[in-house]
C-alpha cells in the first residue's frame, strides 16, 4: 500500500515535472537548434558567438555571475566565521537581520544604489560638502556600463545564500579538526587556509553555484541600472520580435547550458568531498567569548553588513519621501505624497492584488507538491527516491530566464499552454502560478524534508497502529508536526514568488495582470515622478516581504537547510 | 620521556567548576590514566595539559619546563582525539605529513618518516589511500602515526577506543601499551572504561567532580580503594553499612566481621559508622551456615567460566558472588548458604 501510494505519487510529480519544467526547457533548446528547413543546426548558436554584441553580452554576463560570486564570498565567509566561532552581544538578532537583504527586491535597491553612488548621487554630494571632492568633477561610483553597480546589488542582496550555507558546512567541521592542526603546530592563519577552508568547501560550493547562476542570469537588476550589454536583457529586449528571430533562444539556451554545467561541476565537487566517513563529531563547537572590546567589534561587523546591504533599500525609502532628491546628501524637501499618488495610479492597487493571488496560489501548490515529495523522500523505501530528490532540487539550477522564455513560447496561440492563457484573452494567471510554484519548489520540499527527517516515524506508526489510515495519520499527527517546517518553507517560497522578476516581465503583457514586480518596473519608465512612484510601491513590498521573512526566520530554526542543493 | 607534573590546577567554566585544585606527577616513560564517570573533569585536565585549555589557576610542567602558558605545538605533546580529527580532505599521508610540514622538515625526510610512523601503527604502504577506504581501526591507527611522527615526548590521548567495536578494543589496548613503551614515550589516557584502564596502566587517577579521589597502580586501586566511590567505580563491589568497632572489627546489621582499613594509619573509633567493601570473587559460599555472614540465594546467573548469586541477608540486604570455574551449581531456594570469606578482603571505608 505504502509503496503503491509513493510510486503514484512519483508519478504524478514525475508528469508535473516534465510537462512544466523540463518540457519548456526542451523547446529553448529546440528554438534554439532546430530550423524548419535545415532541421537540427548550430548555426543561430554560431551566429551568436560571431556577433560582437552578443558575445559582449554573454561575456558581461559570465564577469557579472562571477564578480558577484566572488563578492559575496568576500562577505559572506567572514560573517559565517565570526558567527561560528564567537559569542557576542546581540549575536542572536544580528544573525537574522543579516539574512534580511536575501528577500529586499533588488531591482528595487538598484534603485537606490543609483541614488547614492551615481555621478548625481548622495555619496558624491557628501564628499564635496566635506571638501574631499571637486563638484566639476564627480566621480562615477559605478563604472562605466553600470557593471559595478550590478555586481555591488547583486552581492549585497545574494550573501545571505553563501552564509548560511558555509555556516551549515562549518558546524559540521568536528572541533578536533583545527585542534589537532594547533596540536601538530599549525599557526591559526594557516589553520583557516589548511583546514577550515577546504572543510567549507562543499557549503562554498553549493552555496557558490546558486549565486552564481543567480546573477549570472539576473534581468531585474541590469536592467533598471540601464545595463543592456548583457545577454539576460538583450534576450528581454529581443523578445518583442520573438516569432521570426530565433537569436533570443540560442542566447536562453547558451545560459542554460552554462547553468548546467555549473551546477554539474559543483554537484562533482559535493560528491567529490569525504566528509561523510569521518566518526560523528563527539565535541560540540564552543563559541569563544571575547574580550569585551572585541566582542564588540565581532557586533559592529555584523551591523555594518547589514547596514551596508540594506543602504540600497534605505536609499529606496528616502527617496520614496523626498520630494526632490538631487545632488545632496539628503532630501530638502520630505513628503508623503508619493504614497498617496502611488495608491491612486492605475498600475498600483491591482498589481498589488494580483501578486497576492498569483503568489499565495503558488506557495499553494509548492506545500501540496513538496509534503508529498518530502514524503516520498523521506518515508518510502521506493527506487525512484533519489531520483525525484535530484528532480525536484533542479529549478535552483536552471535560471528563471529560462523557464520563461520556455513558457512564452508554449503559450502563443497553437501552442500546448494556449489553454493556459484561456485563449486569446492572454490572461498569464495560470501561467504565472505554475512558473513561481515551478521555480519555488526546491524551498518548500527540502523544509519539509528537514521537517520529517527530525520526526520520528514511530509517530507516525503508533497513530497507525491505534487504527488511524495513511490519511487521518498524515492530518493529525504528521502535519502538526511539520507545521513550522512547512509555514518556514511557504513564506520563503511566497516572499520569492511575490519578488520574481523574468517570468514577471516576460509573462505579463497587459497591465491589468501585472504583478507587483512589473508594475514597478513600468512606473520606473515613465517620465516626471516615476521614481518615486516606483520606490513608494518598492517600499509597500519592502515591508510586506520583512514581515515574512522574520516569520520564517523565527519558525525555521533550522536556516542551513533551506538553500541546500 | 618528560615528567609532566599538574600543579594545583583549577578550571572554570563560567559558574561551573571542571577541575578544582588539582595537582599530579606523572613519571617519565609511564602510561598514566585519568579515569572516571562522564563529567568528572578527565578531559578537561587532559586538554590543560595539551594547552588546548588554559586553566583558571595552576602551573603545569613538562620536565623543569613550566608549560603553563606556552602554546600546544611547543609542548612536544601530541593528541590523539576520540573521534581521531582526522582532515577528510587529505589522504592517509598527508595526514601524517601534516605536522612535519608545519615544522618545515625537508621534504625527502617527510617521506621516510611517514613510511616509518605508517610501519610504526602497522600500517605499510597505505600512504595514497583516501579516509573514506579505511576501516574505523584503520583510522585510529592513522591519528596515532599523525601524533607519532612529530616524535613528541608526550602522548595525549582521549578515550581512543571508544569508537571501535568491542574485538578490535581488545587488541588496540595492546597496540597503544606497545606503541608508548618503545617510542619511549609519557603516556596520559583518559578514559570512562575500567577494563582498559586496569589491563593497560602502570599508574592511574581516578577522578570524581573535578577532584583526584586516588592514585596508584591498577592492583593497589583495586585492592585498597580509598572510599566507596572508587571501589564501586573499579570493578564490582559489595557495600555493607556498619559501626565500627575495637580491634579492626565492625558490626553490621547481621555480623561482626573483621575488616582492613584502607588508608594504613587510619584506625576509626569505637562507634563511628564506617562502610565495607567485599569483592564479589572475595566471597566463597559454604553450606555450614556458620559462617562470616548467611543468608538464601534468590537469584543465579550461569556464565560458563563463571557463576554469580545474588544472596540476600538476614536484614533483607542482598550481596552478589561470582565463583570461579564453577562445580556445584547451587539453585535458588529458601535454604540458608553461608558466605565466607578473609578479614584481609573486608575493606574499611569512611562513611
Amino acid at each position: 500500500m505504502n509503496k503503491r501510494a509513493a510510486y503514484s505519487l512519483t508519478a504524478c510529480v514525475t508528469i508535473f515535472f516534465a510537462v512544466f519544467f523540463l518540457y519548456p526547457a526542451v523547446i529553448v533548446l529546440k528554438e534554439a537548434f532546430y530550423s524548419s528547413e535545415d532541421g537540427f543546426t548550430l548555426s543561430f548558436v554560431g551566429e551568436v558567438f560571431k556577433n560582437p554584441v552578443y558575445t559582449e553580452g554573454l561575456w558581461n554576463a559570465f564577469a557579472l555571475g562571477i564578480s558577484s560570486t566572488l563578492a559575496s564570498l568576500l562577505i559572506a565567509f567572514p560573517l559565517a566565521l565570526v558567527g561560528h566561532r564567537y559569542l557576542f552581544p546581540f549575536k542572536k538578532s544580528l544573525s537574522a537581520l543579516v539574512l534580511i537583504p536575501l528577500v529586499l527586491p533588488p531591482f528595487v535597491g538598484a534603485v537606490g544604489v543609483k541614488q547614492i553612488l551615481g555621478i548625481q548621487g548622495a555619496l558624491n554630494a557628501f564628499l564635496v560638502k566635506l571638501g574631499l571632492m571637486d563638484p566639476t568633477l564627480p566621480m562615477d561610483w559605478l563604472g562605466d556600463g553600470r557593471f559595478w553597480g550590478v555586481v555591488i546589488m547583486n552581492a549585497l542582496h545574494l550573501y545571505p545564500i553563501l552564509y548560511m550555507n558555509i555556516a551549515a558546512s562549518l558546524s559540521n567541521i568536528d572541533p578536533a579538526m583545527e585542534q589537532a592542526a594547533q596540536n601538530l603546530g599549525c599557526p591559526p592563519w594557516r589553520r583557516l587556509m589548511r583546514i577550515t577552508l577546504p572543510l567549507t568547501t562543499p557549503g562554498i560550493f553549493a552555496g557558490g553555484a546558486i549565486v552564481f547562476i543567480w546573477s549570472f542570469t539576473e534581468l531585474g537588476v541590469p536592467l533598471v541600472f540601464d545595463f543592456t550589454r548583457v545577454a539576460p536583457v538583450q534576450v528581454y529586449d529581443g523578445i518583442k520580435d520573438l516569432g521570426d528571430n530565433p537569436f533570443p533562444y540560442a542566447l536562453v539556451a547558451i545560459m542554460l547550458v552554462v547553468s548546467t554545467l555549473v551546477f554539474i561541476i559543483s554537484k562533482a565537487v559535493l560528491g567529490r568531498s569525504k566528509l561523510g566517513t569521518a566518526p560523528r563529531p563527539k565535541g560540540k563547537n564552543v563559541e569563544v567569548r571575547p574580550k569585551r572590546g572585541r566582542a564588540w567589534l565581532c557586533t559592529l561587523f555584523f551591523f555594518l553588513v547589514f547596514f551596508v546591504a540594506s543602504l540600497p533599500h534605505a536609499g529606496v525609502v528616502v527617496l520614496s519621501l523626498a520630494h526632490d532628491w538631487y545632488s545632496t546628501v539628503l532630501p530638502e524637501v520630505w513628503t508623503t505624497e508619493h504614497y498617496r499618488e502611488a495608491l491612486g495610479h492605475p498600475l498600483v492597487v491591482p498589481s498589488i492584488q494580483n501578486s497576492l493571488f498569483y503568489a499565495s496560489a503558488a506557495t499553494l501548490v509548492d506545500l501540496i507538491l513538496g509534503v508529498a515529495i518530502a514524503w516520498v523522500i523521506v518515508r518510502s523505501t521506493i527506487r525512484g527516491r533519489a531520483f525525484l530528490d535530484a528532480l525536484v532540487m533542479l529549478p535552483l539550477a536552471v535560471p528563471g530566464l529560462v523557464l520563461a522564455f520556455g513558457y512564452l513560447a508554449l503559450s502563443q496561440k497553437g501552442e500546448t499552454f494556449y489553454f493556459l492563457v484561456q485563449g486569446a484573452t492572454q490572461n498569464p494567471t495560470w501561467l504565472l502560478v505554475v512558473a513561481y510554484a515551478v521555480r519555488r519548489l526546491p524551498y518548500v520540499v527540502r523544509s519539509a524534508v528537514a521537517g520529517l527527517q527530525q520526526s520520528n516515524l514511530a509517530l507516525e506508526e503508533a497513530a497507525r497502529s491505534l487504527g488511524a489510515t495513511p490519511a487521518r495519520t498524515l492530518r493529525r499527527v504528521s502535519l502538526p508536526l511539520l507545521g513550522a517546517n512547512l509555514i518556514a518553507g511557504g513564506i520563503l517560497a511566497f516572499a520569492f514568488a511575490m519578488l520574481e522578476v523574468s517570468d514577471s516581465l516576460i509573462l505579463a503583457q497587459q497591465s491589468e495582470h501585472f504583478p507587483i514586480t512589473k508594475a514597478i518596473y513600468s512606473l520606473l519608465g515613465m517620465l516626471g515622478n516615476g521614481y518615486e512612484l516606483a520606490s513608494a510601491l518598492g517600499v509597500w513590498a519592502m515591508v510586506f516581504l520583512g514581515i515574512s521573512i522574520i516569520g520564517a526566520v523565527v519558525l525555521g530554526g533550522k536556516k542551513g537547510g533551506l538553500f541546500r542543493m | 620521556m618528560e615528567e609532566i607534573r599538574a600543579a594545583g590546577i583549577t578550571k572554570q567554566f563560567g559558574d561551573v567548576t571542571a577541575l578544582n585544585n588539582v595537582s599530579l606527577e606523572i613519571a617519565p616513560g609511564e602510561l598514566f590514566f585519568l579515569l572516571g564517570g562522564s563529567g568528572c573533569g578527565k578531559t578537561t585536565l587532559l586538554r590543560c595539559i595539551a594547552g588546548l585549555e588554559a586553566p583558571t589557576k595552576g602551573k603545569i610542567f613538562f620536565g623543569e619546563r613550566d608549560v603553563t602558558a606556552l602554546p600546544t605545538h611547543k609542548r612536544e605533546a601530541a593528541m590523539v582525539f576520540q573521534s581521531y580529527a582526522l582532515w577528510p580532505h587529505m589522504t592517509v599521508g598527508q595526514n601524517i605529513a601534516f605536522g612535519l610540514e608545519e615544522r618545515k622538515v625537508d621534504k625527502k625526510d617527510i617521506q621516510c618518516r611517514v613510511e616509518e610512523a605508517l610501519a610504526m601503527v602497522k600500517l605499510e604502504g597505505f600512504a595514497k589511500r583516501g579516509l573514506d577506504q579505511m576501516s574505523g581501526g584503520q583510522q585510529q591507527r592513522v591519528s596515532l602515526a599523525r601524533a607519532l611522527v612529530v616524535r613528541p615526548k608526550c602522548l595525549l590521548l582521549d578515550e581512543p577506543l571508544s569508537n571501535l567495536d568491542a574485538q578490535l578494543r581488545l587488541e588496540m589496548r595492546s597496540e597503544i601499551r606497545r606503541i608508548v613503551k618503545e617510542n619511549d614515550l609519557t603516556g596520559v589516557y583518559v578514559t570512562h572504561d575500567q577494563a582498559e584502564a586496569l589491563s593497560m596502566a602502570d599508574r592511574m587517577a581516578v577522578m570524581d567532580q573535578g577532584v583526584v579521589v586516588q592514585v596508584g597502580p591498577p592492583e593497589e586501586i583495586y585492592r585498597q580503594p580509598v572510599s566507596s566511590y572508587v571501589a564501586g567505580f573499579i570493578g564490582e563491589t559489595n557495600l555493607l553499612k556498619g559501626t565500627a568497632n575495637e580491634n579492626n572489627l565492625v558490626n553490621t546489621a547481621t555480623a561482626t566481621l573483621t575488616a582492613t582499613p584502607s588508608v594504613t594509619d587510619w584506625d576509626p573509633a569505637p562507634g563511628v559508622e564506617v562502610i565495607l567493601s567485599i569483592r564479589p570473587e572475595a566471597v566463597k559460599i559454604v553450606n555450614s551456615t556458620q559462617a562470616d555472614l548467611s543468608g538464601k540465594i534468590i537469584e543465579r546467573i550461569y556464565l560458563g567460566s563463571i557463576i554469580q548469586y545474588t544472596v540476600e541477608l538476614g536484614d533483607g540486604s542482598v550481596m552478589q558472588v561470582t565463583e570461579q570455574n564453577p562445580k556445584i551449581i547451587r539453585s535458588p531456594g529458601e535454604e540458608l548458604v553461608g558466605l565466607q570469606f578473609s578479614g584481609q578482603d573486608v575493606t574499611l571505608l569512611a562513611r
